[in-house]
């Protein structure tokens, strides 16, 4: 999970460099009056390596896939929820004597 | 005896053409997060690239939609090509958050030509 993270952080980086070197370029063709084509072919070989590794980091980073069927292995219910309908309230706790001098106890 | 009913009750409930009548909705909010999450991230990138790039026009969108396509097969391969597993429909995987990331990469592709090309 950190290293997914760090790729990606690692494949931002790539991408700022890659604009930065773009950007030098073409103050380069305005200095000799050319027309921008593309970037050189360095930037983009670090362009595609770039996206390939914030593809990855993609991918993986924002965690796995949790499968929906209610009868696999991994999603038994093993207790019930806990909402009003499971809770009982009417037991036989009730008859039990109200104490009514209790002190906590330490 | 009580085992064997419900197990075949979950089966009726299960046809053949990705229906699944009853299924566990807090993981299908789970993995459509995830497939939110890695579009949007990767829309945005995608956008800085094609700023880079310096796309114009049609090109940029050609762009983006091998990006989703790759996207797309990325996924699937993340759901080990059983997307009835993890998902109730094939529309879910391919198509979801497809119009929102296009939104973004339009974004950052402005955003990143404005300061590569023209500053």
């Amino acid at each position: 999970m950190a290293l997914g993270f760090a790729i990606g952080v690692f494949g931002v980086l790539i991408l700022f460099h890659a604009a930065y070197s773009t950007i030098q370029y073409r103050g380069l063709l305005k200095i000799t009056e050319e027309e921008f084509s593309g970037p050189p072919f360095n930037v983009v070989i670090e362009l595609s390596l770039g996206l390939v590794l914030c593809m990855w980091a993609a991918l993986t980073v924002p965690g796995k896939f949790l499968s929906i069927h209610p009868d696999s292995e991994e999603n038994r219910i093993v207790s019930l929820p806990a909402n009003l309908d499971f809770m009982i309230f009417n037991h036989r706790g009730k008859v039990f004597p109200v104490e009514m001098d209790l002190k906590l106890k330490h | 005896m009580v085992h064997s009913e419900s197990g075949s009750e979950e089966k009726k409930s299960s046809n053949a053409v990705n229906d699944l009548l009853t299924f566990n909705a807090e993981n299908m909010q789970n993995n459509m997060k995830i497939i939110y999450y890695s579009r949007t991230f990767l829309s945005i990138i995608g956008g800085v690239v094609a700023g880079i790039l310096g796309f114009t026009g049609l090109k940029g969108f050609v762009f983006y939609l091998l990006l989703m396509a790759v996207t797309s097969v990325g996924l699937v391969a993340k759901a080990k090509f059983s997307t009835q597993t993890y998902f109730d429909s094939w529309n879910r995987v391919l198509l979801d958050g497809f119009l929102g990331g296009l939104m973004s990469f339009v974004l950052f592709w402005t955003f990143a030509y404005d300061i590569v090309h023209i500053f």
